[in-house]
């Protein structure tokens, strides 16, 4: 009996927070389109971490495509398909693992600083204090990082697609003696822009994903420290289960 | 404003905070909340500003239910500045947010009455002191010119000189412009030297009230142990 009491605390606990979670996103969309909009905060907020993003995009997409050129080879050369390894590298690149790694990494970047920034400002008062000074924190607060987020994610995507291919070049290249031009030509023969967007696609999904649930994370996370931490560690974990689930359905749809 | 609270209730999920809560806080007076650490203190002003719900009860505003909250200020317990904002963008944050710029002769003017000098203007709140951050949060509160301020333990974490300060600091603002005052204090001293009413609160409800000049003469039991500190059986 207690077991099952269990099971049904976890369950209600569980939807309504499903629900909550779900409220919330329908007044980001009411507040995204009332008039207050303050710009300079939303504009100051993209830059910040577009330029603190800089440095793990760039080393997400040299190894990815590092990486991917050389294990590519040590399947392909079995079967003399060495010529494939361009394609190999760029779609996947462009289609998968470009928008996967960098929402990963993304949402332990700034997903985690969101949470912990907005918990910390919950268990400070601060969020009280905003609707005290007559500012509503989806205009101040939820609104500058769920668009620079979903603004931001499809330009580090297209950065790694970019730095990922010349990663992958650098290695066909100067470690498995590939010709330089014929690589390229290669890769830009059999990349089509269809490959290119449905991983833009993906990585708006994911920009909204990560930002949404971490901003979620931390105006409903329990109060103290200890909250802080949760609240960290639930929007990294949830954003990372929703963007690989995700993943797939999106993929299927462009299968 | 007059604010009338007639048996409130509060709970959170199980945690029965406010049992029921009856109170009067008289226009242009300042009224003094007392009670220990999670009586439900900072609770009721919340709930008296709009910024909780409450389960039961009613609240009248100037004998009505509705209020313009924009009438409302109120000082922070640990001052809850916004970090990543310069001192003088926390001040008039509102009109900062709002791209207005011509803020800086009424920032300066009311670092001048809290005793802020400008020097600070352009650092950001993790540069100063826990006492100028309590003056900074009270300038930031008296911006929009409040009809009523509520105050959250001003001077807890202050040194004894520095709570003297604040207390005189706040005495002199609120007589000059007229403002009502609520605050939140565990020390008598100040409640006797900046309060016109009291109330103790305990267990969830109002147990004493008075005159704050007779305080030290309560025949309230629990309100005496609170006073000296002594724990009753
Ligand atoms: N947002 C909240 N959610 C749940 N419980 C809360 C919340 N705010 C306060 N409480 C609870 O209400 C009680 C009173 O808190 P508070 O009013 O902050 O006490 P104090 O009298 O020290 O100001 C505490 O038990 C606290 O845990
Ligand atoms: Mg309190």
């Amino acid at each position: 009996m207690k077991f099952i009491e269990r099971i049904g605390e976890v369950l209600i606990k569980l939807f309504s927070n499903l629900g909550k979670f779900i409220l919330f996103i329908s007044f980001f969309f009411k507040y995204l389109f009332s008039p207050k909009f303050y710009f300079k905060n939303n504009l100051q907020y993209f830059l910040t971490i577009f330029i603190s993003s800089i440095p793990i995009v760039a080393l997400t997409g040299i190894f990815s495509g590092m990486v991917l050129a050389l294990q590519s080879y040590t399947g392909f050369s079995r079967f003399s398909a060495e010529s494939a390894i361009p394609n190999i590298v760029v779609l996947t690149l462009t289609r998968e693992l470009g928008p996967v790694l960098t929402g990963l990494m993304i949402s332990a970047r700034v997903g985690s600083s969101i949470a912990a920034e907005i918990a910390t400002m919950r268990v400070t008062e601060q969020i009280d204090a905003l609707k005290t000074l007559n500012t509503n924190y989806y205009n101040y607060l939820v609104t500058p990082r769920v668009l620079s987020l979903t603004l931001a994610l499809p330009i580090f995507v297209t950065l790694v697609d970019f730095i990922g291919v010349m990663g992958g070049y650098i290695v066909s290249v100067h470690r498995l003696g590939f010709n330089d031009n014929l690589y390229l030509l290669n890769t830009i023969d059999f990349l089509s822009l269809g490959d290119y967007l449905s991983g833009i696609l993906k990585a708006f999904v994911f920009g909204f994903i990560i930002s949404i649930v971490s901003c979620y994370c931390g105006l409903f996370s329990d109060k103290g420290a200890f909250g802080v931490g949760s609240a960290t560690t639930n929007a990294v974990v949830i954003s990372s289960i929703l963007i690989l689930s995700s993943n797939y359905f999106l993929t299927e749809l462009f299968f | 404003m007059k604010i009338e609270i007639k048996n409130l209730k509060k709970s959170f999920n199980e945690n029965l905070v406010l049992k029921n809560i009856s109170l009067t806080i008289e226009k242009n007076k300042s009224t003094i909340i007392l009670g220990q650490s999670g009586c439900g203190k900072s609770v009721l002003i919340k709930i008296i500003y709009q910024l909780f719900s409450f389960d039961s009860g009613f609240i009248l505003y100037d004998g009505k239910s509705e209020v313009d909250i924009d009438k409302f200020s109120m000082l922070f317990q640990y001052g809850a500045l916004f970090d990543s904002l310069k001192i003088s963008e926390n001040i008039a944050f509102t009109d900062f947010i709002n791209n207005k710029t011509n803020y800086e002769r009424k920032v300066l003017s009311l670092m001048n009455d809290v005793g802020l000098d400008k020097s600070i203007f352009n650092r950001f709140p993790s540069e100063i002191s826990g006492g100028m951050k309590k003056r900074v949060a009270l300038a930031r509160a008296l911006y929009k010119n409040p009809k009523l301020i509520f105050l959250d333990e001003p001077t807890t974490g202050l040194d004894p000189i520095n709570s003297d300060k604040i207390n005189e600091l706040i005495l002199k603002v609120i007589r000059k412009r007229k403002i009502t005052a609520v605050t939140i204090t565990h020390d008598i001293k100040s409640a006797i030297k900046t309060g016109d009413h009291y109330y103790f609160i305990d267990k969830g409800i109002i147990q004493d009230k008075g005159d704050c000049k007779k305080i030290l003469k309560t025949k309230n039991k629990l309100f005496k142990s609170f006073i000296t500190g002594a724990s009753i059986k």
